[in-house]
């Protein structure tokens, strides 16, 4: 396609779209204003019917718990994707120790480093936990926690090496976590149901509103999402990491540091 | 806030911007860094702090280290085809 032929389409592109896309954001509200229905409806139901203040939470695992479950399997397909593209060349093999790709540099750490990540890490985790514990209260939940958790596991490699964290790292457990949590939150779907309810009701008490204990079923579907998002994000990880180090050639003993 | 919000978009633009306009691999993964934080600050300022959470944690954290990740994966193919020819970069 030559360069004329292509701005000619651009600019019949233009003359078609750009009146269309002018007249709709001439009739969007303006900067700054509320929105009012929706948002307002969700505010009145939530704190009466689940007893829950984070409505962000209670639309995501409650009131539109659905695409939130789709969106769990969206992850899990995309997460199987890339581990399956990533082992191409070693297969499904797995191995419990840090493996070296020979004749790769060993850069040495820096104490500050080592310091930093064994102060900030432990931090990093537990408020990690607390931001999936605190779902249904505060801002945050299952998949922002999910992957502050998931990121408190690499400072565990930046402070510790490579070999450090794979001594810690178990590639079995994240596979676990990451399908059991998919699993989990379809369960929670599909359990209410033998109750003779409805998909994904919320038949588990509600809890007292601002307690931590507020929301019932959506805590355990904030908590699927938790495992699977943060077993997920570390076996992304750990399947890059393991890309880098492995060699095809004969295996070598693990390393000190990386 | 009326001086601030202008302010973060501008940062927002700047940012955005700096990320394409950096060719070097390693500062563009810091550039997207940077763009992740001042995202962060912007979903803060319009009051969602939920979508800051998710933005700090995947946005500024999550996505660059994997792409460190991938750049390193990237090297250490080179090293070994270069090891080959003697180079060792």
């Amino acid at each position: 396609m030559s360069p004329r032929l292509r701005l000619a389409l651009l600019g019949a592109a233009l003359a078609g779209l750009l009146p269309g896309a002018v007249a709709v954001i001439r009739r969007l509200p303006e900067f700054g204003a509320t929105i009012a229905a929706y948002g307002e409806r969700i505010n009145a139901i939530v704190p009466a019917e689940r007893h829950v203040a984070n409505m962000v939470s209670a639309i995501n695992f409650d009131l539109r718990g659905l695409d939130t479950l789709g969106e769990e399997f969206m992850l899990l397909a995309a997460i199987t994707g890339t581990v399956v593209l990533l082992r191409g060349r070693r297969g499904e093999n797995t191995t419990d120790r840090a493996m070296r790709l020979p004749g790769r540099a060993i850069l040495p750490r820096s104490e500050a480093v080592v310091l930093a990540c064994r102060l900030a890490g432990p931090l990093l985790m537990m408020f990690g936990l607390y931001v999936v514990l605190h779902a249904t209260v505060t801002p945050g939940g299952g998949f922002q926690g999910g992957v502050i958790l998931a990121s408190g596991t690499l400072l565990a490699y930046v402070g510790e090496g490579y070999a450090g964290w794979r001594d810690v790292i178990r590639s079995h457990w994240l596979d676990a976590m990451e399908g059991g949590g998919a699993l989990l939150f379809a369960l929670c779907g599909l359990a209410p149901m033998l109750t003779g309810a409805a998909f994904m009701q919320n038949v588990l008490p509600f809890g007292t509103f601002r307690d931590l204990f507020s929301g019932g079923l959506m805590l355990i579907e904030n908590a699927g999402v938790a495992l699977a998002v943060c077993g997920g994000f570390t076996q992304l990880f750990l399947e890059f990491l393991e890309e880098t180090r492995e060699a095809a050639g004969p295996e070598e003993p693990g390393e000190e540091s990386a | 806030m009326s001086v601030f919000l202008p302010l973060i978009f501008l940062l927002t633009a700047a940012s955005g911007t700096a990320v394409v306009l950096v060719r070097d691999p390693n500062r563009q993964i810091f550039a997207i860094c940077a763009n992740g934080l001042v995202l962060t600050i912007l979903f803060t300022a319009l009051q969602a702090p939920d979508v800051a959470l998710s933005e700090l944690a995947v946005g500024a954290a999550a996505v660059p280290l994997l792409f460190l990740v991938a750049l390193m994966a990237v090297r250490a193919g080179k090293v070994e085809r270069e090891n080959g020819k003697g180079g060792d970069s």
